[in-house]
């Protein structure tokens, strides 16, 4: 935590030796990210927002302009009736809410246990485990297993793939933050006569808060968003989550997509995700920043 | 940060030995709660096994299987789907395709990441707001991202209109439907998706660079260039080796972006090996399904597993 002197150091330097190229190149700089992030990420949420308030036959011109014609109302009837939106938004929160606490959970779980251990078998599961994050899930027979234990096409069958999935990536995250933390406080917690599961509960999980925060905003970002494991894992119109949906209502229209629905129905999709995430926004892109890759 | 977290892993065994005097002896304690703790890791390491290593394995068997929706039995077939994805010329256009896929996006996405983390690795006020700014697209699914690039990239959309605006004449290319183009296009929009977190990485690595190193060399008279390339890359190594490990991993297994965008055409100029896959299965072709699948797995392997050992003796040797 040496930012505070590197701080001062770092202004030091700059008052000295840099001062006056230091501050005409900063507002160069500043000048190009905005004219970099302006067709980069201000005007393709721009056309997405606009064009699907738009009317279809105004909204197919993809103009950047505002809508003559305001068909807000009209196009959320359609994404939400037609597109299934509800339903979709339903199986979303059924599917990514319980899967992200189980990842969590389990994942600490196992870091704590992989993070202490002296045994060799544990060391090979813990490997075992984090090659999980790179290899590419096997999805064909994913789908045969589940068909052998009665879940194909549910809910339960595609969060429990998508647990194990993502359960690497945790581990991998929470056992490098669980080996930075001094074994101290969980000596204390035993001698005091804490067993395994109140250490974990009440010493572990709160010193764990940060990484924990940081895994969850993934996990979100990566179940919330999946299409590829929901288009083979799910079936039927009832179980499908939002990605799905989404594709389904785009891909019904035959010849051209039809831009307002289909920008209304990406919009609302990605509305849940943008909502949560401007709440843990600040911490989490500190926790980003400040190492918690490296763990 | 970097430093905090390091130092009581290395610090750990010294300090265990300073503490001789402990009234409680570390040594005598832990292997009684090593008992308790390995049934911790018990639920994850079943349901990683159950659920992703045995799929994983049967990926194996399935790829030299006869295994398709027009029988209930499944035998095994040899090589005979690569053989029969060879002959139908569908095998190594993917392989090509995926190939060139990643390296495109790997491209992209490296150098617009490395470039906005080099700009916004200081935390001031502005910055953050522009790191945010720049984080909105990853959480964006794939597949939403491929609508709205599709919006911006059509024949008479903005991007079009935008370099109308700024070339001489009237710009019209399909980029999404021209045979050239298409790839990158498609690589583009999955490099839009990621950017923003994998900036995030690299600032993080950019912090764990002892300021003293660059101080130290901005003294004997280096300028900003030469301090990028002589310090900052070389110590960012294993933020960047972590970052090319996971974009490659990603980028080979693509599918969701592309689905919307151009779902494998124009012709097959976009089919990567998970979509041949995705429609060999809906053709009711397992076994070659399974095939293709064993192929990202095998080409995965080949290109971010020796990155990443790569990355693990570099950090045991520091």
């Amino acid at each position: 935590m040496n930012s505070a002197r590197g701080l001062a150091l770092r202004s030091r330097t700059r008052q000295g030796l840099l001062r006056e190229p230091r501050r005409a190149s900063s507002v160069l700089k500043y000048v190009a990210l905005t004219l970099f992030a302006i067709p980069w990420v201000v005007l393709p949420l721009w056309m997405v927002v606009v064009n699907a308030l738009k009317p279809l036959g105004e909204a197919q011109a993809l103009s950047l302009a505002l809508p003559d014609t305001w068909a807000f109302g009209d196009n959320l009837d359609t994404v939400v009736n037609d597109g299934h939106y509800l339903t979709g938004l339903r199986n979303s929160v059924l599917v990514t809410i319980p899967a992200i606490a189980v990842v969590l959970l389990l994942g600490s779980m196992a870091a704590w246990a992989f993070a202490r251990t002296r045994s060799r078998w544990l060391r090979a599961a813990y490997y075992l485990t984090t090659l999980s994050v790179l290899l590419p899930p096997a999805i064909i027979p994913s789908i045969y297993l589940l068909r052998e234990i009665g879940l194909d096409g549910t809910r339960l069958g595609y969060a429990l793939v998508t647990i194990s999935a993502r359960l690497g990536l945790v581990i991998f995250l929470t056992t490098g933050f669980v080996r930075a933390l001094p074994e101290d406080l969980e000596d204390a917690a035993s001698i005091d006569g804490a067993g395994p599961w109140q250490t974990y509960r009440h010493v572990l999980l709160p010193l764990l808060r940060p990484i924990l925060l940081v895994g969850g905003v993934i996990l979100m970002i990566t179940v919330w968003n999946d299409f590829f494991f929901a288009l083979f894992l799910l079936q039927g119109e009832a179980s499908a989550t939002l990605p799905l949906t989404l594709f389904q209502f785009a891909s019904s229209t035959v010849d051209t997509l039809s831009w307002n629905l289909v920008f209304m129905h990406v919009v609302l999709t990605s509305l849940p995700l943008i909502v949560v995430y401007l709440f843990v926004q600040r911490r989490v892109l500190s926790g980003l920043t400040e190492g918690a890759v490296k763990g | 940060m970097a430093s905090t977290t390091l130092t009581p892993e290395a610090g750990a065994p010294e300090q265990t030995a300073v503490r001789s005097s402990d009234p409680t002896p570390r040594r005598r304690k832990s292997p009684r709660e090593g008992g308790h703790w390995p049934w911790f890791a018990l639920p994850a390491v079943v349901l990683v096994a159950v659920f992703f290593a045995l799929p994983f394995l049967l990926n194996a068997g399935f790829a030299f299987s006869d295994w398709s929706g027009f029988s209930d039995e499944i035998g095994f077939n040899g090589i005979d789907n690569f053989r029969t994805l060879i002959d139908q010329e569908i095998f190594w256009p993917a392989v090509r395709t995926t190939l060139l896929y990643a390296v495109c996006v790997l491209v992209f996405e490296m150098a617009v990441s490395l470039t906005l983390a080099l700009a916004l690795e200081s935390t001031t006020r502005i910055n953050t707001i522009f790191r945010s700014l720049f984080f909105i697209p990853v959480l964006i699914s794939p597949l939403a991202a491929g609508y709205i690039w599709k919006g911006m990239l059509a024949t008479n959309g903005p991007i079009n209109g935008m370099l109308s605006f700024l070339l001489p004449g009237t710009v019209e290319t399909a980029w999404l439907g021209d045979p050239t183009t298409a790839l990158p296009a498609v690589a583009l929009i999955e490099a839009w998706k990621w950017s923003g977190l994998i900036t995030l990485v690299y600032i993080a690595g950019l912090k764990a660079i002892p300021k003293e190193l660059l101080e130290a060399a901005t003294i004997d008279g280096a300028n900003a260039w030469s301090r990028f390339w002589r310090i900052k890359l070389r110590m960012l190594a294993p933020a960047l080796t972590f970052n090319v490990a996971v974009t490659l991993a990603v980028a080979l297994m693509a599918y969701d972006v592309i689905a919307p965008t151009t779902g494998g055409g124009p012709g097959d100029h976009t089919t990567t090996l998970n979509i041949a896959m995705r429609l060999q299965w809906g053709q009711s072709f397992f076994g070659p399904a399974s095939a293709l699948s064993l192929t990202v797995a095998v080409l995965v392997i080949a290109s971010a597993v020796p990155l990443v050992m790569w990355m693990r003796k570099k950090e045991v040797a520091q």
